[in-house]
């Protein structure tokens, strides 16, 4: 899977725009988020890392509305996704543009068979039955989940739960969607399988994503870029070979891949190479050349 | 001498599902195990057998000669720490104190020894500023580290770690090699279970890969996951610089085990070859 | 634990009743709640039981409901002794206990034959507020959830050298509390989490959302209520007919 950002032309319009976003929460004496600017273009997949604390969780909510309408704090700056402003927008609406997907996947399916819980925002939302049961089976269609339709969530594996919590917010339709460390449960082979949904989805149907990792060498090949947040402000941002191969990277807790860190520590010593390789393999055939 | 010892270990749930397929296993004192597999693969299920919450179905587990299903998990525990995956499924004390002094106080320390050990462990782990804090109020890490310390304070021979460095970031993942080389170093037997193959290379454990229920390999890592066929079948992946060190043309004579060596031998490899 | 989740848990089953309308479901079992308790002689009672034996052969669950006779057999003969001893006869000590198990049994039918969707279903056609019907659903949907927390925590402080099966009473309470705070601290978690997905799925935004399925009655659906209904009203004339009815 070569990188993303070599095959596509770079984005269409902004989708996503934050403004000097500055949020602290109530019982707080700091700011989880201070001064954040970022814009976020329309089918561009972006990797969001830090340390723990960093206030990416935090972010996170800022976009999808939960804050401020379900946690009000000390809230300046703004953030607009698709033109609406976040603050200023009920979470009705903002639904059906930006949709959450949370770490655990147990956690998100209310329903007792998936088909129902993947309908349960479109209940919400007084989608007509007919049209709701279309819905419902493209989702699961394009998940690879049909055949789980009347399951019971414990009766899926973790990787099925994530699809069926995936499949919830897809049904909404949202234009983005935001994943907090998706593959933080799941064993590495599920993980890579989850991480090319994503590029499935991005691909064919333009969803704009945000994605939060620890586990960055996964997602390194299908991000356009990774931004980097620590102590609640944005600190690097870029395509995901340029910020890797900023030795500043290391000093802000994000996890590099090993390759990377050689890349860097090589670089250092003065050797050339022609660019930050994606792979091993890549990094291995561009030695044996030399 | 053998510590811990799987024979012929099969166990059936309840539901009738195979979780663990012959299993023989012979694990010395102080060696450094490390478990790896899908979910799924029995990882779990094995661990849970060391420490007497499961018992065989079929064969028996020995615990330093004494065969689990003739004592109880509280006893086996005195000998043999298991760290579980999420902390919130064990804090409840009311400070933190008192919850490194639970073990302790079950396994019968005197009062004594228990300020003593626990005095240690808040050092040890960074933890003395919340000495007095309820546990629930520390962050993931921090909590993490507790459940850690609560262990270490009783210290057992044997140390279980599942899955440490899962939504650990890098240097909560770096403290964490610390605390365990530091085990390696006092002679502890430690089992690792772990998806985590970048932070397991560099240690070199001896690895065991579950599959099914079954063992399909057991020994040195670096022989084993090179062999990328056996892993693709147990879904396990390779350590990046082991890829990196079989794509290459020229390479020393073992695989590079952590980023330094690389770029040492890399780098010194324009002028002289083979330094390795 | 066993004989709840045996007696009382949904397991899907494809059969005749099962098909039915979760309202006729209720509806028979809501019959044989009445028939129970206008029951007034041992035959009557004894033939009640036999009929919800039947019923749960035609919904495939008999080995089921006999087993939640089978663990409910205990308290029956705990009633059984209770009225005997107190001089209330040998006849009438035997109905009390068979109606205890018939009426066991019969709300066990339901249950298990009903899933927590159509008990939603349900809920919802007798006006019951939305937010009730979402934390009841939700409420079954966690219960394995929860259990198997349950199961993990006590795995946990086991392995700190706690021992639940020793003690006097007063020792078992207090090691009670290694499990019961981590589970409440975990299902508060849990609830949190579940609020954030709930809001940012739209929860809310309607007092009347709509669904994915109604429940329509089917030509079998009327039939059987029909069928039941006069049944019920023919047996109970029998017994008001020929005894008179002891209030």
């Amino acid at each position: 899977m070569n990188n993303i950002a070599e095959r596509m032309p770079r984005l269409g319009k902004t989708l996503a725009s934050i403004d000097h976003l500055t949020f602290r929460y109530p019982d707080s004496p700091n700011p989880a988020v201070r001064d954040v600017n970022l814009e976020v273009g329309e089918g561009e997949v972006v990797l969001l890392a830090g340390p723990s604390g960093c206030g990416k969780s935090t972010l996170l909510r800022c976009i999808n509305g939960l804050i401020p309408h379900m946690f009000p704090g000390d809230y300046q700056g703004s953030v607009s996704v698709g033109g609406l402003k976040v603050a200023e927008t009920p979470m009705s609406t903002l639904a059906q543009n930006v949709g959450l997907l949370f770490q655990n996947p147990e956690n998100q399916i209310f329903m007792f068979s998936v088909e129902r819980d993947i309908a349960f925002g479109l209940q919400n939302l007084s989608v007509p039955r007919q049209e709701m049961r279309t819905r419902v089976d493209e989702t699961m269609r394009l998940l690879g989940i049909t055949a789980l339709a009347q399951r019971a969530p414990h009766e899926l594996s973790d990787g099925q739960k994530q699809r069926a919590a995936l499949a919830g917010v897809i049904a909404m339709r949202p234009k983005l969607i935001i994943l907090d460390e998706p593959t933080s449960l799941l064993d590495p082979k599920t993980a890579l399988e989850v991480v090319s949904l994503i590029e499935k989805l991005n691909r064919e149907l333009g969803i704009t994503f945000i994605v939060v990792e620890h586990r960055l060498e996964l997602l390194i090949p299908i991000a356009h870029r990774l931004v980097v947040m620590d102590g609640g402000a944005k600190v690097m941002d870029g395509p995901p070979q340029d910020v890797l191969a900023d030795e500043r990277v290391e000093g802000y807790g994000v996890s590099v891949p090993p390759i990377f860190k050689l890349y860097n520590a090589l670089s250092k010593d003065g050797a050339r190479m022609r660019k930050a390789p994606q792979t091993p393999e890549e990094m291995a055939e561009e030695l044996n050349a030399r | 001498m053998t510590l811990i010892e799987f024979k012929g270990v099969s166990f059936v749930h309840e539901t009738g599902v195979t979780a663990l397929s012959d299993v023989s296993l012979a694990v010395g004192r102080g060696e450094t195990v490390a478990i790896v597999g899908e979910n799924g693969a029995g990882k779990t299920t094995l661990v849970r057998h060391i420490n007497g919450l499961l018992k065989p179905t079929k064969g028996s587990v020995f615990v330093d000669g004494v065969d689990t299903r003739e004592t109880t998990t509280a006893t086996l525990s005195r000998k043999v720490g298991v760290a579980f995956q999420n902390p919130d499924h064990q804090l409840f004390s009311e400070s933190v104190e008192n919850e490194v002094k639970f073990a302790m106080r079950n396994f019968g320390f005197s009062e004594e020894l228990v300020s003593q050990r626990l005095d240690w462990a808040l050092k040890f782990f960074g933890l003395e500023q919340y000495r007095k804090s309820s546990p629930l109020v520390l962050s993931g890490g921090e909590k993490k580290r507790l459940t850690l310390a609560c262990i270490l304070a009783w210290d057992p021979e044997v140390v279980v770690l599942d899955e440490p460095t899962v939504g650990q970031d890098a240097l909560q993942k770096e403290k964490l090699g610390q605390i365990f080389r530091l085990l390696q170093s006092t002679g502890k037997t430690i089992f690792l279970v772990s998806h985590d193959v970048e932070f397991l290379w560099p240690i070199q454990p001896r690895l065991v890969v579950m599959s099914g229920g079954r063992v399909v390999a057991d020994g040195k890592i670096s022989k084993i996951m090179a062999d990328r066929e056996l892993l693709e079948g147990a879904r396990v992946t390779q350590p990046q610089l082991l890829r990196l060190y079989a794509g290459l043309r020229r390479r020393p004579t073992t695989p590079f085990l952590d980023v330094l060596e690389a770029r040492d031998w890399i780098g010194g490899k324009k002028e002289s070859p083979g330094a390795g | 634990m066993y004989w709840l989740s045996g007696g009382f848990v949904f397991r899907r089953v494809v059969s005749p009743f099962h098909k039915l309308d979760p309202r006729v479901k209720l509806l028979v079992s809501i019959e044989f709640f009445v028939v129970s308790l206008v029951s007034t002689t041992v035959p009557e009672i004894a033939l009640v039981l036999f009929a919800v034996l039947v019923v749960s052969a035609v919904a495939r669950s008999l080995r089921r409901i006999g087993r939640t006779i089978a663990f409910s057999s205990l308290f029956a003969g705990f009633i059984f002794a209770v009225n005997f001893l107190f001089g209330l006869g040998l006849l009438n000590a035997i109905l009390y206990s068979v109606r205890f198990l018939a009426i066991i049994s019969s709300t066990s039918v339901f249950f298990v034959t009903t899933s927590p969707d159509e008990l939603e279903q349900i809920m919802k056609w007798t006006r019951v507020p939305r937010d009730i019907v979402f934390a009841f659903v939700t409420a079954v949907r966690f219960i394995p959830v929860v259990m198997l927390d349950a199961f993990q925590i006590m795995d946990a402080q086991k392995s700190r050298g706690l021992e639940f099966e020793k003690g006097n009473v007063v020792k078992r309470v207090r090691n009670m509390v290694p499990i019961l705070i981590p589970l409440v601290v975990n299902s508060v978690i849990r609830s949190g989490e579940l609020a954030e997905a709930m809001e940012s799925r739209a929860y809310g935004s309607t007092p009347k959302p709509t669904s994915l399925y109604g429940m329509r009655l089917r030509w079998y659906d009327a039939a059987t209520a029909l069928a039941s209904l006069l049944l019920l009203s023919a047996v109970t004339l029998y017994i008001y007919h020929v005894f008179p009815f002891p209030v």
